[in-house]
């Protein structure tokens, strides 16, 4: 039991940061009908912001500006790293938006999908050619404590990243459901035709489509580091893509769909490691994934649609 | 198209109209004249290419048109510039220009014969081209070959993304069953081999057999791609991608898991059976049978399920099996280029049938243009000798190639040459002077 | 008209003088195949400088048979990547006719890669690679490192000697041809020491996985004393955090491919206190090796790790075997046999990661070192073992 119940903390964690990353892959396919195949990279470059970000703001309290107990500044400068990140994170995405997809918004769909992964390659290569080959170590943040209930060990780090994803996701879905703003992305994502004539500014809510689900993958790039300390620029590419992956399971546009769905992946990954040699895991996710879209094409809330393909 | 303009010609117009007068001459050549003034420029670096290397202070023949040596040494730009000049473009030039009336005869001559025999005599000068200016070096060989091989992946994905219309993300999956699959027969039938110990048939056999482990890899990746199919096209929308994105994943994940094979170590070993002519000749087949393909009924009825789906199915096409057909078929091609692959850099491993492969055939076939063989064509070699060439920049190379990407997406978002029909028969003809001539022929 | 024939007897004029004109210049290249994107950066960083250092230190030049021959290296990317190895092999071989080719580093891309440098019968040596199959019926393949073979056996009698344990738990990559195959050597080891069973979990993940709490949970559950990680810079940091997340106590022992400073950076106090095997000891060297590392040092601002000091050595031993080719003929496929033939003859060789004396495979022996990091975050020399 107790080692059932370890594989599922683990299993917590490590679907919260799927879920953070599909939530932004869905929010833009069910809004622009796009996909963004830039957007693992750019939750690796939120999570070097956070890393700059978080040194920086160690190394200005080591000076001494402010004088507060330890534990409150590691706090202090979590959140802040928190918030500035997501800012940045936010302008990241939207510059994508503006040189990747807007120039192609009555392109094939296709077209757009390949300028994605094409910022995506240079978001890579780039860091590579400008920060050099070494890897970064993310600044631990969060003084590890950890707990044992019942033979199960939990890091306090554990429970703060879940919490937090759980966090994000609610709000984000509160706001798409109960904002104007909200109601417009939410009516582009009905009609992607007739909903601009109605007076609503295309160019706007894909922007703020854009920064939103960026802002989220910077939160994910923080709490990746926090869980994961080591950092490359390689590291959000077979994660995105599995992201992706989980998003369209989720339902287009389902937010919650998104998140339920990036959880179910943790599970699935972290269960087959553990019943299965650890190799099988890609292998058997997959094929999971595979059977439940031939039974459900839809994903878990998404709506049949038939939508005309703009190609 | 000439416009009459009232003020004086810009430099870029003069420039410009310069550069038509001087092409003038060339409009008349025809293929079969391109091809032989080719074969006399590579005959003619093959006799002096090295000394005149030596001579203009380079260590060798600059392989790939001098781009790399430009681009690590770029003192060595004049040197690179002459030495092309001299061997290509002045050769070349002389040769088609003086030869084309002679040649427009034979090719008019030959348009008596079957369309077959005219193609072979061309696709005889082409591999004569092709050969001979490879043969001077290794690089040189390794180079032709990998683009072949593009070419046939590229074209074969541009079934399904471009005349189909849908977004397929498993090519590298179908890739890899093929490469697999073809390996194992070759290794397991004709190789002694230390994994799957000693060869069933006589070595010598093996080049003979080649075929059949080319055309099992082939359909073993078609009958991967049912997998896919079945349930994509029951419903509409993007699932294809999806779950072709999954497969991809599952077979990458599956090979890493068989030991058998060599796990994620890959297997080693495959004999030297792709060579120059062989995949010259599964290139030529692969392109004249998938040319065929999209210009069948069948094409015409996968470009109108790509149009509009009910339309088509109004007028009695059966959109579920026209789909069904074309994505085997091009898992098919697919599966032949895996096994190609495979036999010419004689070593695969799982993880190189992944991400970066995708993002690497996608770029050919969006680089090249939707829905057009010429396109695929176009966008395999270029993106394939460009990536050769930009090497030296290291690992400025992949930011290069992207942002040339978004630009070629952002101004023509089709890819280069869309939407064209690749005709065969035109591209024998006879040209401009001729025509006259034909005419002067029939009367 | 006129013009076209005063360019034809130009261009006639021109091929014939090319036709008698000068040889081909008399440079000695040498072609270096390193990981320098990817997944292990650092040690094609490591491999560069080490190569560079080397160029500086014999000033550009060899001295065959009384002849000054200039040296340029052909330093390729081979973004860690077994076939991207192999083509960078094949392009260094063909397009840029190297003599000699230095690396590839990790087994993973030097066992494919040496099977293009054998066919195509140029000679290659491996600074780093220490899995069997790299040189194993391949006459142009050699290597500088110990093999693994010798490192499994290694760790296991040092674990035993030390720790008195009896179970162990092994995590280790199987996607990479070099913990793979140690990760086996060294369940065998300890098998044959503990008897059948000793190794409770055998758990593997693949290439570029940062979460292995699934295989950690279950490695606490089946009770190993201690985890044997045979794995690169990136994954130790992540795997020993990991475990001491989970609330494992044990010693988590490393094998050679530890021995980069990006371990410590990245992995910090979690790593401190861990032992592992390794080629050299930076701390405390003498001699030659120390002069190695003071001008490494002094150079690219931090102490090489074993790349480095290996590709040194693998340098030396080509410059040694081009010398004792005695001479260049300028045809380079002769010249390449030739300096094959004397790599194979060198029988001892005297390197700052150790004496070796070479087999007729084309391996080295020579005797592995057990460090300690210790609580500087420093690689101290622990204890020397010997074949």
């Amino acid at each position: 039991m107790a080692f059932f119940l370890q594989n599922l903390v683990n299993a917590l964690q490590w679907g919260s940061f799927y879920a953070l990353i599909a939530i932004g892959y869905s929010m833009v396919y069910g809004v622009l009908f796009l996909f963004n195949f830039a957007h693992g990279d750019i939750f690796m470059v939120g999570a070097y912001i956070g890393f700059f970000v978080s040194t920086g703001l160690l190394a200005l309290a080591s000076t001494g500006v402010v004088a507060l107990p330890e534990g409150v500044t590691l706090a202090l400068v979590l959140v802040l790293t928190l918030i500035i990140s997501m800012i940045l994170n936010s302008f990241v995405g939207m510059l994508v938006e503006r040189i990747g997809y807007r120039p192609l918004r009555n392109a094939p769909r296709a077209s757009a999908a390949i300028t994605g992964l094409m910022i995506g390659i240079i978001l890579e290569t780039g860091n590579l050619a400008i920060l050099g080959p070494q890897r970064r170590l993310f600044p631990d943040l969060i003084p590890t404590q950890t707990i044992t209930v019942a033979g199960v060990s939990i890091t306090n780090k554990k429970m703060l990243i879940v919490g937090i994803s759980i966090l994000l996701t609610v709000a984000l879905h509160q706001f798409v459901q109960r904002s104007k703003w909200g109601m417009a992305m939410r009516a582009m994502a009905y009609d992607y035709v007739v909903v601009p004539l109605m007076g609503i500014p295309v160019n706007t809510v894909a922007l703020m489509t854009f920064g939103l689900g960026s802002a989220l993958a910077a939160a994910g790039g923080i709490l990746y580091g926090t869980a994961y300390p080591v950092l490359d620029p390689n590291m959000g590419i077979l994660f995105g893509w599995k992201a992706f992956v989980a998003a369209i399971l989720g339902g287009r546009g389902s937010i919650l769909g998104a998140g339920v769905a990036g959880f179910l992946l943790g599970f699935i990954e972290i269960f087959v490691a553990t019943i299965f040699p650890s190799t099988m895991r890609n292998l058997i996710a997959f094929s999971i994934i595979m059977i439940i879209l031939t039974f459900r094409p839809h994903g878990f809330f998404g709506e049949p649609y038939s939508a005309r393909l703009r190609l | 198209m000439t416009t009459e303009t009232v003020s004086p010609p810009s430099t870029r117009q003069r420039f410009r109209a310069a550069l038509l007068k001087a092409w003038e001459p060339y409009r008349s050549v025809p293929l079969l004249g391109w091809l032989v003034a080719i074969l006399v420029a590579v005959g003619l670096e093959r006799l002096v290419g090295l000394p005149l290397a030596y001579l203009l202070g380079m260590s060798k023949v600059p392989a790939l048109l001098g781009v790399v040596v430009v681009l690590s040494d770029p003192i060595r730009i004049p040197s690179v510039l002459i030495y092309i000049l001299l061997i290509y473009v002045v050769p070349i030039g002389l040769v088609a220009r003086f030869t084309a009336p002679l040649f427009n005869r034979i090719a008019a001559y030959l348009m008596r014969y079957p369309l077959l025999v005219t193609a072979l005599v061309h696709l005889l000068l082409l591999y004569a081209d092709l050969h001979l200016w490879a043969s001077i070096s290794d690089y040189r060989i390794l180079v032709a070959r990998l683009t072949m091989i593009a070419i046939i992946v590229t074209l074969s994905l541009n079934l399904v993304n471009g005349y189909m219309g849908e977004f397929s993300c498993s090519h590298p999956g179908f890739m890899a069953l093929g490469a697999y699959t073809a390996s194992v027969f070759t290794l397991v039938l004709f190789v002694n081999d230390n994994r799957f110990g000693e060869a069933i048939f006589p070595p010598s056999w093996g080049p003979y057999f080649f075929p059949v482990g080319l055309v099992l890899g082939g359909v073993v990746s078609a009958i991967g791609a049912l997998l896919v199919a079945i349930p994509s096209f029951r419903t509409r929308g993007d699932y294809l991608a999806i779950i072709s994105l999954a497969f991809m994943f599952v077979v990458k994940s599956l090979f890493e898991n068989m030991e058998v094979v060599g796990g994620a170590r890959g297997v080693a070993n495959q004999p030297d059976y792709a060579t120059l002519p062989i995949v010259f000749v599964w290139t030529v087949l692969s392109v004249w049978i998938m040319n065929n393909f999209v210009r069948s009924t069948m094409g015409k009825a996968l470009n109108a399920v790509r149009d509009d789906e009910l339309a088509a199915t109004a007028m009695t096409v059966d959109t579920r099996k026209t789909k069904m057909v074309a994505f085997l078929f091009a898992a098919f091609w697919a599966g032949v280029a895996g096994g190609l692959f495979a036999h010419v850099l004689h070593y695969i491993n799982p993880d190189t049938f992944g991400i970066r492969k995708l993002a690497e055939v996608l770029a050919m076939v969006y680089f090249g243009g939707l829905n057009s063989v010429t396109g695929s064509i176009v966008g395999a070699v270029s993106l394939n000798l460009i990536s050769e060439a930009l090497r030296p920049l290291e690992i400025y190379k992949w930011i290069i190639i992207p942002i040339m990407l978004i630009l070629i997406m952002i101004y023509r978002p089709t890819g280069l040459v869309a939407f064209t029909e690749f005709e065969i028969e035109k591209l024998f003809l006879p040209k401009g002077e001729t025509s006259k001539g034909a005419g002067h022929g029939t009367a | 008209m006129k013009h076209m024939k005063f360019v034809a007897v130009l261009l006639i004029a021109t091929f014939v003088l090319a036709a008698c004109g000068p040889a081909a210049p008399a440079t000695i290249k040498i072609g270096i195949n390193a990981p320098i994107t990817g997944d292990i950066p650092k040690v094609g960083e490591g491999t560069k400088f080490a190569a560079e250092l080397w160029l500086e230190e014999i000033g550009g030049t060899i001295n065959v048979g009384g002849k000054d021959y200039k040296v340029e290296l052909v330093i390729e990317d081979n973004e860690s990547k077994g076939e991207s190895a192999a083509a960078v092999n094949t392009k260094l071989i063909t397009q840029d006719e190297v003599l000699v080719i230095v690396g590839p580093q990790a087994s993973k891309q030097a066992v494919p890669a040496g099977a293009v440098a054998n066919d195509l019968e140029t000679p290659m040596i491996s600074p780093w690679s220490t899995n069997p199959a790299t040189t194993k019926d391949r006459p142009w393949v050699f290597r500088t490192p110990f093999l693994d073979p010798f490192q499994g056996p290694v760790i296991a009698n040092f674990v035993t000697d030390e720790f008195g344990f009896t179970k162990a738990g092994v995590l280790y990559d199987i996607a990479s041809d070099y913990p793979k195959g140690l990760a086996e050597y060294f369940k065998q080891a300890w098998e044959e020491l503990h008897g059948e069973g000793s190794v409770v979990a055998f758990e593997s993940f693949t290439t570029g996985d940062t979460d292995f709490s699934a295989q950690l949970t279950k490695i606490m559950d089946a009770g190993a004393e201690f985890i044997f990680a045979p794995q690169y810079y990136n994954e130790v940091a992540l795997i020993v955090k990991q475990a001491h997340e989970l609330g494992f106590t044990g010693p988590i022992v490393g094998s050679d491919s530890w021995g980069s400073a990006e371990t410590v950076n990245l992995c910090g106090e979690d790593c401190y206190g861990l032992f592992f095997s390794t080629h050299y000891a930076a701390e405390g060297a003498t001699g030659a090796t120390k002069e190695f590392i003071d001008k490494y040092n002094a150079k690219y601002g931090y102490v090489p790790d074993d790349v480095a000091a290996l590709t040194w050595d693998s340098l030396n031993i080509v410059k040694t075997a081009i010398e004792n080719c005695g001479k260049l003929t300028g045809d380079i496929k002769a010249d390449r046999k030739c300096v094959r033939d004397a790599m194979a003859n060198i029988k001892e060789f005297h390197g700052i990661t150790g004496d070796m004396t070479f087999t007729e495979e084309g391996d080295p022996i020579k005797c592995a070192v057990i460090v300690r990091i210790s609580e500087e975050g420093k690689f101290t020399f622990y204890k020397q073992v010997c074949p």
